[in-house]
């Protein structure tokens, strides 16, 4: 008899096309070749599958039920390529916040890890996904969630300082210390701010186990998994959320996660005292001061068996690419050109550090499955081929006289001076 | 002085090499065939490409999937699975002993296939030539059957390949068989005969040292990529021989005085993940950037955009890619240990480990442009002293030089 939070997220990179060095300093279109474009293949293969199929449902169930209500957010590349690729996609969306049953949350524009990094670049990403948001939805959100819902205390500060009202994230072992993730928590920051942790049970029950045939809920009924939900107090909070592509893409449509999704919201609502609220509803109204604490010293995400940041930043390719491109902020920036200053945010969406990986385990074989890489060294050397284009657009825009040059450049140029 | 008929043992042949042995063959038979010499030449695989200069025999059977399938090179033959013996204490019997391993499983198979299909199509010849340790069971065997004299040509031995001296002793039995029942020894260097003497005990007067030629390089239009930035390149296999290590000290060193310096490491082998970790842990992750295997035009293009090439060989036989990149008028450094710097006085010369002297090397090459054209210059004279006509000469001597002595 609790209340459910729905969220999903929506999320595609910028893939990096084949780039060789011989394009260093020639060639600046690092995501697609003039032949080929894998982002918009796979987006477009991703929206039939799973975007389409599933907004279209959602957005019936949501019409057909007052009482239907849940949140979702996108990154503003996954706007951008939806808006490009697939505008359907967009229209759904827009539907659907039309309904004003369903919240938006806010998160960076290129999902990214500058919150771990950069604070300022972390202020100005979420400050544009804001105004993509605005202009995409004409809502401004309030609540936020993080790149892979990373959270630390120090995250909490910063995204307290940006004014929003309560955060998503991870419900770790480790932090609860004992007490039920069914419940609000407070931030541990200077402004306090409620939290709603994941219930990775039950959302992983549906993101990952659904059809796993060796698991032995398999096959997982609506009634069962809706009985499981009613075992919680009316005043708990069971919160699920998930990657938007469970539904059809992770888990395809043959498996029967769309009915069985269907069905599970039909007969929820079935029991008057259960009952749907978004993150805003939850969250509205608490003195986060009152909530019990909920301490995160180093950070967590919801990504993996260890619910850190292992899965982006754990060995010395990461380490280092990681390293370099947020080096390169103050130069970026110091150059006012916009199309750099883009391409160097696309480096920093976190799947180009995802495909990196080498941990050795069962999640490797969910990184094996989200990567267009044979394996992560390729990855680690087409990411670094690229940093060092942008390194030489950077130097374009620098004065540095005294800095050494091709000698085989300085040589095979002359003729071209002599004919002028 | 006639013709003769040569039938030459190979194990790869551009373009399915993996690396300079392939080249080496080319050049050598191209330029042996421009002399007269006619030669069969046989390979482990279907050769998928028509050559004109030679007759082409495929020999694999069809009961044994040889390691590379039918038309890949085979690349194992030169990887390093280091594992044994430190000086070898040759047998001969013992080779025969040895326990079954894969490896001479296959090696025996090609050497079977290939008297097959010697008798099959009835090749004449006068001399068995064979190229490195993979071909010497071959060629014993056929010395025996169709008795002929077998002339072993070294392009490489497993002291070179495992610098530790920890290699395979399967492999390093084969070499010091093949070298012992072999009628005439061909070094390519002065450096790789020493080895023969001191590592395999093959004495002095039966070694002929025949250095690599080069062919006239291809025009190619230059690519100026990266041109903002000196360019410094590595090429080679990517194994603990070519020392693709020192490279990246190398590059950390020459960093600290030019940070602008890009660094390219082109070549794929066991050590590319160690080598790609190492990168990223020393932080010179946009100041190395790894290039994978390049071939044909590709290497053409680095090579000739290099601002400077470095060849830290722990152990190099020869190194055949130094002189393409002097050809392309790009100053080389190369290793004391690599054979190369026998026919190129003109270059730059260090230990592998000294990469402190190979950065004030480069610095001073990329900084003085009056040195750096001196350097091409000298190294671009050796060049005229290089050809695959004169190490053909050399190697019709060594035939006739065993064809006279078994009259």
């Amino acid at each position: 008899m609790p209340k459910v939070s729905l969220y999903f997220e929506l999320h595609q990179p910028y893939r990096l096309a084949p780039y060789s060095i011989f394009e260093v300093g020639r060639n600046h279109e690092y995501f697609s070749t003039k032949s080929h474009d894998s982002n918009r293949e796979v987006f477009t293969k991703v929206a039939l599958k799973s975007y389409i199929p599933m907004l279209s449902l959602l957005l019936n169930l949501t019409k057909q039920y007052k009482e239907f209500v849940w949140a979702f957010s996108c990154s503003g590349i996954f706007l951008e390529q939806a808006e490009t690729y697939v505008p359907e996609v967009l229209d759904l969306l827009q539907e659907l916040l039309r309904t004003r049953q369903v919240e938006v949350l806010a998160e960076t524009y290129y999902h990214s890890l500058a919150s771990l990094y950069s604070s300022q670049e972390f202020f100005q990403q979420v400050d544009l996904h804001s105004k993509k948001i605005v202009e995409f939805f004409g809502v401004k959100p309030t609540v936020f969630r993080n790149t892979e819902l990373i959270y630390s205390d120090a995250i909490a500060s910063l995204v307290g300082e940006m004014g929003y009202t309560g955060i998503l994230t991870e419900a770790v072992d480790r932090y609860l210390e004992g007490q039920k993730r069914t419940q609000l928590f407070s931030s541990y920051s200077a402004k306090r701010l409620p939290l709603m942790l994941k219930h990775s049970q039950l959302s992983d029950d549906i993101a990952f186990r659904f059809s796993d045939k060796s698991w032995v809920s398999y096959p997982l009924k609506a009634e069962t998994y809706v009985h499981w939900l009613n075992e919680y107090q009316q005043n708990e909070i069971v919160n699920l959320f998930m990657d938007f592509e469970t539904f059809g893409e992770h888990q395809w449509g043959e498996t029967g996660i769309f009915d069985f999704f269907q069905h599970v919201v039909h007969q929820f609502i079935q029991y008057e005292w259960n009952q749907f609220v978004t993150p805003s509803q939850a969250m509205q109204l608490t003195d986060a001061r009152k909530l019990p604490l909920y301490k995160v010293a180093e950070p967590i995400s919801w990504a993996d068996i260890d619910r850190d940041l292992s899965a982006w930043r754990d060995n010395e390719l990461q380490h280092d690419t990681l390293r370099l491109i947020y080096e390169l902020e103050s130069q970026v920036k110091a150059t006012n050109d916009k199309q750099l200053l883009h391409d160097w945010r696309k480096l920093q969406t976190s799947d180009h550090f995802y495909y990196m990986c080498v941990k050795w385990s069962a999640d490797g074989d969910v990184h094996a499955y989200f990567s267009p890489y044979e394996n992560p060294m390729d990855a680690y050397v087409r990411f670094t081929t690229v940093l060092a284009d942008i390194q030489s657009r950077i130097s374009q825009y620098q004065a540095k006289p005294s800095r050494v040059r091709s000698m085989k450049s300085l040589k095979k140029r002359a003729p071209e001076f002599i004919q002028y | 002085m006639g013709n003769n008929q040569i039938l030459m043992l190979g194990w790869e042949y551009p373009p399915h090499n993996s690396g300079g042995l392939g080249v080496a063959c080319e050049g050598l038979t191209q330029a042996l065939a421009d002399g007269g010499t006619e030669i069969c030449f046989t390979l482990p695989y279907e050769h998928p490409v028509d050559i004109d200069h030679m007759h082409v025999l495929s020999c694999y059977s069809r009961f044994v999937t040889l390691p590379f399938g039918k038309n890949s090179p085979p690349f194992q033959a030169y990887s390093t699975q280091a594992s044994g013996t430190s000086k070898i204490n040759f047998d001969p019997k013992n080779v025969r002993s040895m326990s079954f391993s894969e490896l001479e499983y296959k090696v025996n198979a090609y050497a079977n296939s290939i008297l097959d299909a010697v008798r099959q199509e009835h090749i004449a010849s006068d001399v068995i030539h064979a190229h490195d340790w993979m071909t010497y069971p071959a060629a014993q065997y056929l010395k025996k059957k169709l008795h002929k004299p077998f002339v072993a040509h070294v392009h490489s031995t497993e002291f070179d390949r495992v610098p530790t001296g920890n290699g395979n002793p399967f492999i390093t039995h084969v070499e010091a068989e093949g070298l012992h029942n072999a009628d005439r020894v061909i070094a390519v260097s002065e450096l790789t005969k020493s080895v023969l003497m001191d590592k395999y005990g093959v004495a002095e007067d039966k070694i002929d040292v025949v250095h690599n030629g080069i062919d006239v390089a291809p025009k190619i239009q230059t690519l100026q990529f990266a041109q903002d930035r000196p360019v410094i390149v590595f090429m080679g296999r990517l194994t603990m021989q070519k020392g693709a290590e020192y490279f990246l000290q190398l590059a950390k060193k020459v960093l600290t005085r030019i940070p602008n310096a890009l660094f390219v490491v082109a070549g794929h082998g066991d050590q590319y993940s160690m080598l790609l970790l190492e990168n990223a842990k020393q932080k010179l992750s946009s100041s190395v950037i790894f290039a994978g295997f390049l071939r044909d035009q590709q290497k053409d293009f680095l090579l000739d955009r290099a601002d400077v090439f470095v060849m830290p060989s722990i152990s190099e036989p020869f190194g055949l890619v130094a002189l393409e990149a002097v050809q392309r008028e790009t100053p080389v450094i190369i290793s004391k240990t690599s054979g190369v710097k026998e026919v190129l006085p003109g270059a730059i010369v260090f230990d592998f480990w000294d990469t402190d002297l190979m950065a004030e090397s480069i610095e001073k090459l990329l900084r003085d442009p009056t040195y750096y054209e001196q350097v091409v210059d000298q190294q671009l004279a050796s060049l005229g002293e290089v050809s695959w006509k004169k190490s053909a000469e050399k190697i019709k001597e060594v035939y006739q030089r065993i064809l006279n002595r078994r009259k």
